[in-house]
């Protein structure tokens, strides 16, 4: 005999399966639809530094000695002069799409459209944050 | 086959159209091709910018749908976080 309590919790687990199962297969699905696109766009070579390191350098086309550094995982965008961090950027998608088609994105606006990216990015100049200590 | 790809949260959607056919008026290709303008138009006008994509060569926005161009990918709107 089951107790009613651990009936209720039984088809409690049950409907809760039957209801986020779909939802897992899809976001598992839309992962992995993302993961070979960016595969196809970028080639194999980068693609593989993007799995060794966890972030993809894409050089700035207006300034050869600048480098932005997207991230996979989720966090800012990074802008290297040279070896030297200057600038973080937040630009996000107004709909919600997998990773690797945000690393995408980044990319293709970087790319592609430069000057928009960095107008509507919320930047912060990370060159003000540690002032050079002058003298000594 | 020339591609459109449109981001979503469901992945990527295609669309595909032989641009060989659509040079001969093959009626399928036609209909792929009108079908992928008519994305493209209405996700521009959601505020979506177009990059035709290349191995091993920079993006280049696309402003003006070109059936063309191999491999477009539709980016959705973004603001600053």
């Amino acid at each position: 005999m089951i107790e009613p309590a651990t009936f209720l919790l039984a088809i409690g687990i049950i409907l809760g399966v039957l209801v986020l199962l779909p939802r897992v297969v899809r976001w598992w699905a839309a992962q992995r639809r993302a993961a070979a696109l960016l595969r196809e766009v970028l080639g194999e070579a980068a693609y593989r530094q993007l799995d060794q390191h966890g972030y993809l350098e894409v050089r700035s086309p207006s300034r050869p000695s600048q480098r932005y550094r997207i991230p996979r995982q989720k966090g800012l965008v990074t802008v290297y002069d040279g070896d030297k961090l200057i600038m973080s950027l937040c630009v996000q998608p107004t709909v919600r799409i997998p990773g690797d088609d945000t690393v995408l994105m980044h990319k293709l606006l970087i790319e592609g459209n430069e000057a928009e990216y960095l107008r509507i990015a919320n930047r912060r100049d990370l060159t003000l944050a540690a002032p050079k200590r002058h003298g000594k | 086959m020339a591609k459109l790809r449109i981001l979503s949260s469901a992945g990527d959607s295609i669309v595909e159209w032989d641009a060989a056919r659509v040079q001969q008026g093959d009626p399928d290709a036609l209909a792929a091709v009108r079908e992928a303008e008519r994305i493209f138009a209405e996700q521009r006008a959601r505020g979506a910018t177009a990059f035709v994509v290349a191995p091993d060569a920079p993006a280049r926005r696309l402003d003006q749908f070109d059936p063309a161009a191999e491999h477009v990918v539709l980016v959705p709107r973004v603001a600053g976080g």
